[in-house]
């Protein structure tokens, strides 16, 4: 396969570099895993079980379609309950058996097995609740987990939108300079004023009360996009001002390449270069501020797990149960933490004093 | 590059010569003209007349918005005067004046709008000789009744409370007035004609002495009290009362609901009879009409006519009342906090019913915007009582074995009361597709797993609604039950409505394949928690619910529009009589075309009817057989008789499976300082909110005690300090 965007030695010299930075490389790796784990997440964190044997027969219900009780010889029709399935061949011990994953629960569930429990049960080994429920009895890992999967899908979406919206404009504005650098200047100006957690909070609160919870993400992405795209403009346009006046674009127009060739074979993979710089911080952005959202209740619709609603919770119960603060805190800690090492790092390895030449 | 910044301050210029230019422009225009339409050629082509001439060069100078104001203020002015005159001669018919034209010497200090009012509803306002107030009738005064209050309460102290944002406003009325705050200017204070007596069915005495019910049962006579005060000395007026509607239907103090409250076709006539009698005339011969028609006065003395200026001027002018406690502008803090001082010789200090209330000499009311923030203040004593309705709170935040309970510095009270809960359910659309098919709705009822949220999540401490009518005495419906949740029965209900087999996700789907998903809307964000387990509870039976909570207005406006399919929502209802049921289920409410002309020969709806929103039917029910019962009972004027119609009616509309009862408290929990005191039976059984009858009062030497026991962490009692009072629980 052809590589669509050809790097230039520089580009590939300071991606080397990077692998060179080790705390920025591992952080790098980690965040990964972690994004590749939680993609794989029904496989660790789930209420259905990863294997059933049951006479005879071996059933997989991770990501089959939900299997009724009474398959299993229960009396109900809807889902079966893997974990009293479990505990019912455990007695019965006729051969048959069940492997749970390894937290048996997930991120919408609550447990009311226990005829006592009425919310907030703390962290225990025994039940499987690692870093303890929330109000209803949902567990605390799980909807750390699956939340980390949403906020971080989410803020590539971001990071995808507002660079592309930033990349065309900037683009336009530094390539054809001029007319439209001047007005389109002056128009991202506008717009970049608009404040933009406010924007986002009034056009949620306006959404059409139809819109299903699908078109609700969405629509609540595109507004943030909408919002925020204006600040990597800037820099976009300076880096293509600053490429297209360099010897090589020089010669491709010389040869007559056309201004899209130009623009999308030589300009972009060099400018895409500089905002990579950036990408770890937007991401860093994305998450805090779909968390920030979340905790003021404009974020995503309930109940999809989220960190800034568990924060919410955990702050107005701080005193009853502190393992929500403490989990969610720790959690979104260590997150911004890896991002931000890794942006630390991909910004020395970018950094232009090292690479830069003068002819 | 100095040629581009050139260029960009030429734009700038521009932009801001475009700019100014349209702002000089809108200027220029008076409201009016400008709603005409955006062309100005137009606008300009016509002679507009001498004032607004004169407020547009008015507008040049100061504004447009001040400008605009006056210039409607002119045209108005001239209506009036024209209209004015030709209305003399049909006052002279009711009294209102003599043969002179001079006013009634009862309405002597009455501005010539306001007369004006009245005798333009000759009607309505009428004075007459006090030999027409007939003799038969049987006077009551409240004294066959009980005080609610305790002899041992002691007058004195500060009573410190929050709210959670600074008022608006100090008016009564209009926009941003229905905050917290009005409640201890209003409900907590000020009196009306006649008061509902909260332990019995009965009445006791507020501004009127005695009252009596006429022969027709819709005309009140109340004669009022000698003493009865403003609390800045003026004597509380017989013409006061006819000001108060006045006042209520003013267009000026802009307030709908009350212009509709106080209209002409509810109130059918006032009469003076002489300084202190009256009669007010309801359009109702209704059981509770002593309390329908039992409304305060306006000072007439203090507003004396209304204007366009009246929001801005009243806005931070409290009004004098007749109750206990008043706000002056000296006690405001801006922001901060409001404080209320009781009157030293209030005028019904030492009446009964009165004399063991309103205790406290100041009552400290202080913003606390952070709901959190406010309990921890409580628990530091800066604020003396705290609502602990909420579960987390009672048990968690302030468990029974917290030391400040334990020590006995702090009571946790929880009050079984008697009055109509807020109607906390959910409201099936019964016209949105599939919720049209009432087997599917008696489903869903049994797929609503409300025993669980009750354990699990309210502790047992709230209890099931059972029908869209509790809390009203013998007028609820003896036995009804709300559907209990049954998979099998929601699984059986949902086969009979099409709905048969299982698909991939475990939702049912019926033979075209559709899935079985309804949209439960909702503004109520801290019952998330609630609604989440429902939707998990669902799934068991086979139902997909899929939540949509929003935002509180959006919320409601969606319902308003009928474009819901479940709603879960509350409405208050107040103390009274016999629950309403025109509102909530009569096809009037449902539809634009009136009464039986929505339904065809065999009592079915006719297709393509046109939906009537912002109503409070939003169970869209239209049935024939309620609408007739619902008119019945409407016009119904026996009590026994009502009683049986709306047992009835509960039953139909139970059957009709549109309301699912969720649940009710049936007490009211707070905590308090032990400085303050209660009687011995804590309150009236009608309190819904533990600030309503004052009848606590403080002991401020065993505050400092108190304190002082805390600081060197000394118990002062034996036992926690944690009380039930159920003298008014349902067994």
């Amino acid at each position: 396969m052809k590589q669509i965007f050809k790097l230039n030695p520089i580009t590939r010299k300071k991606l080397r570099r990077f692998r060179s930075i080790k705390r920025g490389y591992y952080s790098f790796l980690l965040l990964f895993l972690l994004f590749g784990l939680s993609l794989l997440g029904e496989l660790f964190v789930n209420k259905r079980a990863l294997l059933v044997w049951y006479q005879g027969d071996l059933f997989f219900p991770t990501y089959t379609s939900q299997i009724s009780g009474t398959t299993f010889g229960l009396d109900y029709q809807y889902e079966t309950n893997y974990r009293e399935l479990k505990k019912k061949f455990q007695n019965e011990d006729s051969g048959n058996w069940v492997l749970m994953p390894l937290v048996p629960y997930d991120p919408f569930e609550m447990d009311y097995t226990d005829a006592e429990s009425t919310g907030f049960s703390p962290p225990s080994l025994a039940n499987g609740h690692f870093c303890g429920t929330d109000k209803t009895e949902r567990d605390v890992l799980a909807r750390l987990l699956y939340g980390f999967r949403i906020a971080m899908i989410f803020s590539f979406a971001y990071l995808i939108l507002t660079y592309l919206i930033a990349l065309s404009v900037g683009c336009v504005m530094g390539f054809f300079g001029g007319k439209s650098d001047i007005i389109g200047l002056r128009l991202v100006e506008i717009w970049a004023n608009v404040p933009f957690l406010y924007m986002v909070i009034i056009l949620v609160s306006i959404m059409p009360g139809w819109w299903g919870i699908g078109w609700q993400v969405v629509s609540l992405l595109v507004i943030m996009v909408l919002f925020s795209w204006t600040g990597m403009t800037y820099y976009v346009r300076a880096a293509v001002y600053r490429e297209k006046e360099r010897d090589y674009i020089a010669s491709a127009k010389v040869i007559g390449a056309s201004p899209s060739r130009i623009i999308f074979r030589h300009l972009l993979p060099n400018v895409v270069s500089t905002l990579v710089t950036f990408a770890p911080f937007t991401i860093a952005a994305a998450i805090s501020s779909i968390t920030a959202l979340d905790f003021l209740g404009y974020g995503l619709p309930a109940p999809t797990p989220s960190w800034g609603e568990l924060l919410k919770q955990g702050v107005s119960n701080l005193r009853i149960a502190p393992w929500i603060v403490v989990s969610t805190v720790g959690a979104l800690v260590t997150t911004l933490t890896l991002v931000t090492f890794i942006g630390e790092a991909v910004r020395e390895a970018f950094d232009p004093k090292k690479f830069s030449t003068f002819e | 590059m100095k040629n581009i910044q050139h260029r960009t301050y030429l734009l700038l210029a521009a932009f801001i010569l475009l700019f100014s230019g349209c702002e000089d422009h809108n200027l220029k225009q008076p409201r009016e003209e400008a709603s005409k339409g955006y062309s100005s050629n137009e606008s300009f082509r016509e002679k507009p007349p001498i004032d607004r001439e004169f407020a547009r060069e008015l507008a040049r100078e100061f504004g447009k918005e001040f400008a605009r104001e006056f210039a409607r203020q002119l045209t108005e002015g001239n209506r009036s005067v024209a209209f004015s005159s030709p209305l003399v001669s049909e006052s002279e018919r009711t009294g209102l004046t003599d043969e002179n034209g001079n006013p009634h010497p009862l309405l002597a200090h009455c501005s010539e709008e306001v007369m004006e009012f009245y005798s333009k509803n000759p009607d309505a306002f009428a004075i007459e000789s006090i030999e027409k107030v007939p003799e038969e009738l049987d006077w009551q005064d409240g004294s066959d009744e009980l005080e609610f209050s305790s002899s041992e309460a002691k007058k004195g102290g500060t009573w410190n409370v929050f709210m959670s944002d600074f008022p608006r406003t100090l008016r009564t009325i209009g926009p941003d007035a229905n905050g917290a705050f009005r409640s201890y200017l209003l409900d907590y204070n000020a009196l009306s004609l006649v008061m509902s007596h909260p332990n019995s069915d009965g009445y006791f005495p507020g501004l009127a002495k005695s009252w009596a019910v006429g022969k027709d049962g819709k005309t009140v006579y109340f004669k009022l009290d000698q003493d009865a005060r403003y609390s800045d000395g003026n004597p509380v007026r017989a013409s006061d009362f006819f000001f108060t509607f006045y006042f209520m239907r003013s267009k000026h103090v802009q307030a709908p609901w009350y212009n509709d409250f106080y209209g002409k076709d509810k109130f059918l006539n006032i009469t003076l009879y002489d300084e202190k009698t009256i009669s007010i005339t309801f359009y109702k011969a209704k059981p509770d009409v002593v309390e329908r028609v039992s409304i305060g006065p306006k000072p007439e003395h203090f507003y004396f006519e209304l204007d366009g200026e009246f929001l801005k001027k009243y806005q931070w002018k409290p009004e004098p009342t007749t109750g206990p406690y008043v706000v002056s502008s000296d006690n405001i803090e801006k922001g901060k906090s409001i404080s209320l001082v009781r009157q030293r010789d209030w005028w019904a200090d030492q009446k009964r019913f009165y004399r063991y209330r309103f205790n406290p000499d100041c009552i400290k009311v202080s913003v606390v915007r952070d709901y959190n923030k406010a309990f921890e203040i409580f628990l530091k004593g800066g604020i003396d009582m705290f609502g602990l309705a909420k579960t987390e709170f009672w048990y968690e935040k302030i468990p029974d074995d917290h030391p400040l309970v334990t020590n006995g510095y702090l009571s946790k009270v929880t009050f079984f009361n008697q009055v109509p809960p807020p109607s906390y359910a959910l409201r099936i659309n019964s016209q949105k597709a599939p919720l049209d098919d009432k087997n599917l709705r008696i489903g869903f009822h049994h797929a609503m797993n409300f025993d669980l949220i009750l354990r699990k999540i309210f502790r047992n401490d709230y209890v099931r609604m059972n029908s869209m009518a509790d809390g009203y005495g013998s007028r609820s419906h003896p036995s009804l039950r709300a559907r209990k949740f049954s998979v099998a029965q929601a699984v059986e209900y949902f086969k009979k409505a099409g709905y048969s087999k299982r698909g991939p996700d475990g939702i049912l789907i019926n033979g075209k394949g559709d899935r079985l998903a309804v949209e439960l809307l909702t503004g109520y964000k801290p019952f998330e928690d609630v609604l989440v387990v429902l939707r998990e509870e669902a799934k068991k039976a086979g139902l997909d619910l899929k939540l949509k909570i929003l935002e509180q207005t959006a919320a409601w406006k969606t319902a308003g529009e009928k474009n819901h399919q479940v709603v879960f929502s509350a409405f208050n209802s107040s103390v009274e009589l016999f629950p309403r049921y025109w509102e909530p289920y009569h096809s009037d409410n449902a539809f634009e075309e009136p009464g039986d002309s929505k339904f065809l020969d065999d009592g079915k709806l006719k297709p393509n009817l046109t939906t009537k929103p912002s109503t409070n039917n939003l169970t869209q029910t239209a049935v024939r057989e309620i609408d007739q019962l619902i008119d019945r009972y409407r016009t119904e004027e026996d009590l026994e008789k009502i009683t049986q119609l709306s047992h009835q009616l509960s039953k139909m509309i139970h059957d009709h499976a549109v309301f699912v009862p969720a649940w009710k408290k049936p007490w009211l929990r707070l905590g308090h300082w032990n400085w303050i005191k209660f009687p011995d039976d804590w309150g009236p059984k009608e309190t819904r909110d533990y600030q309503e009858f004052q009848v606590f009062w403080i002991e401020e030497e065993e505050k400092s005690e108190i304190l002082k026991a805390k600081e060197e962490g000394r118990s002062i009692s034996e036992k926690p300090t944690v009380w039930t009072y159920d003298k008014y629980k349902n067994h």
